[in-house]
């Protein structure tokens, strides 16, 4: 699991599954880094409607919904903006990214087989508003370093098991 | 007895009845309060529908609840007020209990108000006490006071363990246990800062609630984390002398 | 979204309790901390509670979409019911009336009918605080603060305060622009 800044910094990692392979520190901010840009990059080229929608990448599945305010095109659902790459699927495992409206994004790595991803995802948002936003020692935008959310997250997620 | 000076050093912003220390004595239970004569008679204005403390029930508030959010966020914003004025750790925690020591004496007031005037048994069903609490005269039953009604009043629960010093160097020291205080609900301290414990807010109430009985008393807080409470905390009273001596003269007196 | 519809989201929406006097006692301390901390300046004070608010509003606003579960609002208008019907209504247990917009739909009032942050309140009677100070300034920092994390610059302000003798307590509110989304990096 990854948290990621506004700013496309890793703030937040973490394994919940022994046995992985561990990357260096630089490569975890490198993707970071990369994911946040491709994941801008989706989103401003999410097609509008009139035009025949450009085919992305396979494994890229973004919703068809936009509201690019700036073009003179319409679009079947306003006010929805756009979202940005929301899963990315190989055979072994499955990314999904949730961004939330203030644009911090939570990166979940999972097996493809494992279901409901957007309980967990929502319960983790839950945990985070109420042990890093609550926490007067934690300062917005910089690295996650709250013993409490780890605690609470890994016994909600035991918990699950 | 200790005058506790820092009642005079007090801001004048009222919230609840603490500018009627005498409200512990009334016997009229169940009739509009507060005085319905300010003693000021008051250079403010008033809005014409008479939405002001003295028209409105002082227990109107008893049952109601807040979002725990907003108390969490209020509580992390005084915390990261008072670490940009401090210089440490113990200067924090004393910044923080300075803010809980006038929680403490307004809330004695509320205490013994709504003790005095209901009948019902929301404060009288501790278990050491049959009668309603009346103003504490020993130490014991003051004790009891915060660790029963005081914490039923702000954490809806009794806190979890009252002990007395073991040591015969400090007949004076009193612990108050709770296994996971409210206010470090939300809160990671940084490793660096490891002794903090935020429940120094509560120190304050507790000190408060002491000097408003006139039980002079230095209180604070203390990481106890356990495996299955890791925020265990545990509150040190300390007791002035005078008021050790003054429990002895009451005790030969025999009361209780 | 409806009125109505945010309505019963702010009453739905599942929240953990704490006593409300604690809160309201809290608040108190704060406020008196400040007038103290900057000598009864109390201009000073009204501006480290928005101050306070605005950062209190950067956290809470994540809470607020996290529990609340609601999506982005079509319009200002939109919004202004957000805020009122279950931002106030979850963290505060109240519902401010929205009204007196003006034809741009860029600015509204919020006149709350009751305020448990100024509950057994009276402010110093010293000739000045009933003039000066704003006793639940903390409040327009929250909304400022909640409103830039989702992309709004707002100002907000009271106008009405019944701490201050006043009839409402009343609140302004008002759009300044929606802010764009930042471009995506050109690098890589």
């Amino acid at each position: 699991m990854r948290i990621i800044n506004k700013a496309g910094g890793l703030i937040y990692q973490r394994e919940f599954q022994p046995g992985l392979r561990k990357l260096s520190t630089n490569d975890y901010l490198v993707l970071a880094g990369t994911f946040h840009g491709v994941h801008a990059i989706t989103r401003t080229i999410t097609p509008k409607l009139p035009l025949a929608p450009p085919s992305t990448s396979p494994a890229v599945s973004s919703p068809g919904n936009t509201a690019p305010a700036t073009s003179g095109y319409s679009y079947p659902n306003p006010g929805v903006p756009t979202s940005g790459l929301e899963f990315l699927e190989t055979d072994k495992f499955r990314l999904t990214c949730f961004q939330t409206l203030t644009g911090t994004k939570f990166l979940l790595f999972t097996d493809p087989l494992t279901g409901s991803v957007d309980t967990i995802m929502n319960k983790i948002y839950e945990l985070y508003a109420d042990y890093v936003m609550k926490n007067p020692f934690y300062q917005l935008e910089m690295p996650v370093r709250c013993e409490a959310f780890d605690r609470h997250l890994g016994a909600w997620l035991r918990g699950r098991t | 007895m200790a005058a506790p000076p820092r009642h005079v050093s007090m801001l004048s912003i009222s919230n609840s009845n603490a500018g009627t220390p005498q409200s512990a004595s009334s016997d009229k239970p169940q009739t509009p309060q507060p005085p319905s004569t300010p003693q000021q008679a008051s250079g403010l204005r008033v809005p014409s529908n008479r939405k002001t403390i003295y028209d409105r029930h002082l227990n109107r508030s008893r049952n109601a609840e807040l979002s725990r959010a907003s108390f969490a966020y209020l509580f992390a914003e005084m915390v990261t007020y008072a670490q940009r004025r401090v210089t440490g750790i113990q200067d924090l925690e004393k910044r923080l209990n300075e803010q809980g020591y006038p929680l403490g004496l307004r809330l004695l007031d509320l205490l013994f108000y709504r003790s005095t005037s209901t009948s019902s048994s929301a404060l009288s069903s501790s278990s050491t006490s049959s009668s309603p609490p009346n103003r504490p005269l020993r130490i014991l039953p003051l004790l009891h006071l915060i660790h029963g009604p005081l914490w039923r009043l702000l954490f809806q629960r009794s806190a979890d363990a009252l002990e007395h010093s073991v040591s015969p160097d400090t007949p004076n020291e009193y612990m108050i246990t709770d296994n996971d205080p409210l206010v470090n609900t939300y809160i990671s301290v940084p490793r660096e800062m490891n002794m903090l414990n935020c429940a120094a807010y509560i120190a304050g109430v507790i000190e408060g609630v002491c000097d408003g009985c006139g039980f002079e008393a230095k209180v604070s807080a203390h990481n106890q984390p356990t495996e299955m409470w890791p925020s265990r905390t545990v509150f040190l009273l300390r007791f002035g002398d005078s008021v050790m001596e003054r429990e002895k003269v009451l005790e030969r007196s025999g009361i209780k | 979204m409806s009125a109505t519809k945010a309505s019963r989201i702010g009453e739905e929406t599942r929240i953990d309790k704490v006593n409300a006097e604690l809160v309201t006692l809290t608040y108190g301390t704060i406020v008196a901390q400040l007038c103290q901390d900057y000598d009864s300046d109390y201009q000073e004070v009204n501006k480290q509670l928005e101050k306070m608010g605005y950062n209190i509003g950067m956290r809470l606003i994540e809470d607020f979409l996290a529990k609340s579960g609601v999506g982005r609002c079509a319009n200002f208008r939109e919004t202004a019911d957000m805020i009122a019907k279950v931002g106030f209504k979850i963290f505060l247990n109240v519902a401010p009336t929205v009204t007196n917009w003006t034809s741009d739909n860029n600015q509204f009032s919020l006149i709350f009918d009751e305020n448990p942050l100024a509950d057994f309140v009276e402010l110093p009677d010293d000739g000045r605080a009933q003039d000066e100070l704003w006793f639940s300034n903390i409040l327009c920092g929250v909304l400022r603060g909640s409103l830039e994390m989702v992309q709004m610059q707002i100002e907000a302000h009271f106008v009405s305060d019944v701490l201050r003798g006043d009839d409402t307590t009343e609140m302004r509110v008002s759009l300044i622009r929606y802010i764009e989304d930042e471009m995506p990096p050109e690098e890589d």
